[in-house]
C-alpha cells in the first residue's frame, strides 16, 4: 500500500463518518437505521488508520491476503444489509398497499351511508 | 348477504369496455351484486362509472392486479358476501357462467375455476405450453388436476373470501391456488366459453408472458412448498 492511497483511504472513511453523523446530528435519518452506517465507517476507519488489525484479523481467519479478507467481508455486510432492506420494502409496501384500500374503502362506506340517510 | 354473489371486477384503464362489460352484467343479471374497483386508473373509466351512477371503489393509487382484487374481497368480507368472483372488465368473461360456477361450489368447493379446457382440448400453441407447464407443476406438489390454471374467472367461498381479504401473498394467481389446495382448499372447475378482449391492449406480450411463468413455476415448485398458514 502506497503512503498515497493509504492517505485517500484514511480521508474518505472520515468524511464518510462525519457526513453520517452530520446527518444523524440533523436527524435526517432515524437513529435505529443509523447505527449501521456509524458502525460500518468506524470500521472503515479502524482499517485505513491501523491496517495492521485487517491483517491480524486475515491471519487468524486464514484467508489468502489481508485484501480478499476485506473484500469478504464487505460483500457480506452489504449482502446482509441488502436482504434486511428488502424484507423491509416488503413490509412497507405491504403497509402501504393496506392503507390504500382501507382509504378506498372506508370512503365508499362513507358514501353509502349519507346515501342511507338521505 | 350469506348467499349473494360478489361480483368484483377489477378495472385499470378500460374505460373502452367498461360500459359493455359493466352494462350487460347490471342489466341482464341483476340478482348479484357487483364492485368495480377502479385500480387507479389514468383515463375516465372512473367518471364513465359515476356517470352510471355504478358502485365503485376508487383506489387513489395503482396497486395493480392482486391489490385490486384484494381490495375488492375485503368489501365482500365487510359486506359478508357469501361468494365472490373475479371478473376481469375487459370482456373476457362472460356473466352467464355466474350461476353454474355457484352451483358447483355449493356441492362443496372452496374455489371454482372457470375452465376454458375441461372438455375441449388445449390448442397447441406457445401459451399453452405454459398453461400445460403450470398445470403440471400444480399436480406434481398438490395431486390435483387443475385444467384452466391461468383462467382469471374464479369464485370464491366465504372462507376463502376471508383468507383472501387479510392474507399476504394471495394474488390472484396459480401459485395461491397451488397453495390453498396444498392447505386442504377445495377446487373445482367448469367448463366455460371465453371471449378475446374487446379493445385496447393487453400487457400479456411474449417477454411478460416468459416472466410470469418463470415467476409462477418457481413459486409453485419451490416457495409455496416452505409456506407457513398463518391462521388469524
Amino acid at each position: 500500500m502506497t503512503f498515497l492511497l493509504r492517505c485517500v483511504l484514511i480521508c474518505v472513511s472520515l468524511v464518510l463518518t462525519v457526513y453520517v453523523l452530520g446527518r444523524i446530528r440533523h436527524s435526517k435519518m432515524r437513529i435505529e437505521d443509523s447505527i449501521f452506517w456509524v458502525m460500518f465507517s468506524m470500521l472503515l476507519v479502524v482499517f485505513s488508520v491501523f491496517p495492521k488489525v485487517a491483517d491480524f484479523i486475515s491471519s487468524l481467519v486464514g484467508t489468502y491476503s489481508t485484501a480478499n479478507f476485506i473484500f469478504t467481508l464487505m460483500i457480506f455486510i452489504l449482502l446482509t444489509k441488502v436482504f434486511f432492506q428488502s424484507i423491509k420494502i416488503s413490509q412497507l409496501e405491504r403497509r402501504v398497499t393496506e392503507l390504500i384500500q382501507m382509504l378506498a374503502l372506508d370512503k365508499e362506506e362513507a358514501i353509502e351511508k349519507e346515501e342511507h340517510k338521505l | 348477504m350469506t348467499d349473494r354473489v360478489l361480483v368484483v371486477i377489477p378495472a385499470y384503464n378500460e374505460a373502452l369496455n367498461i360500459e359493455r362489460v359493466v352494462g350487460e352484467v347490471i342489466e341482464n343479471y341483476p340478482m348479484y351484486d357487483y364492485v368495480i374497483i377502479n385500480d387507479g386508473s389514468t383515463d375516465n373509466t372512473a367518471k364513465i362509472c359515476r356517470k352510471h351512477g355504478w358502485k365503485i371503489i376508487d383506489l387513489p393509487m395503482n396497486l395493480g392486479l392482486a391489490g385490486a382484487f384484494q381490495t375488492g374481497l375485503k368489501y365482500a368480507h365487510r359486506k359478508g358476501y357469501g361468494y365472490a368472483i373475479q371478473f376481469d372488465g375487459d370482456g373476457q368473461h362472460r356473466p352467464e357462467f355466474i350461476l353454474p360456477m355457484k352451483e358447483k361450489m355449493d356441492q362443496g368447493y372452496d374455489i371454482v375455476i372457470g375452465s376454458r379446457f375441461v372438455t375441449e382440448k388445449k390448442p397447441r400453441s406457445l401459451r399453452m405450453l405454459g398453461s400445460r407447464l403450470l398445470s403440471g407443476a400444480i399436480w406434481f406438489t398438490t395431486g390435483v388436476k387443475v385444467n384452466d390454471p391461468t383462467s382469471g374467472m374464479r369464485m370464491f367461498s366465504r372462507k376463502m373470501i376471508k383468507e383472501f381479504a387479510d392474507g399476504l401473498n394471495y394474488g390472484p394467481e396459480p401459485d395461491t391456488i397451488s397453495y390453498l389446495i396444498r392447505h386442504g382448499a377445495r377446487v373445482g372447475e367448469i367448463p366455460v366459453i371465453m371471449d378475446e378482449r374487446i379493445l385496447g391492449e393487453s400487457y400479456l406480450n411474449p417477454l411478460n408472458a416468459a416472466k410470469y411463468m418463470g415467476k409462477m413455476l418457481f413459486s409453485i415448485l419451490l416457495v409455496q412448498s416452505f409456506r407457513i398458514r398463518d391462521r388469524r
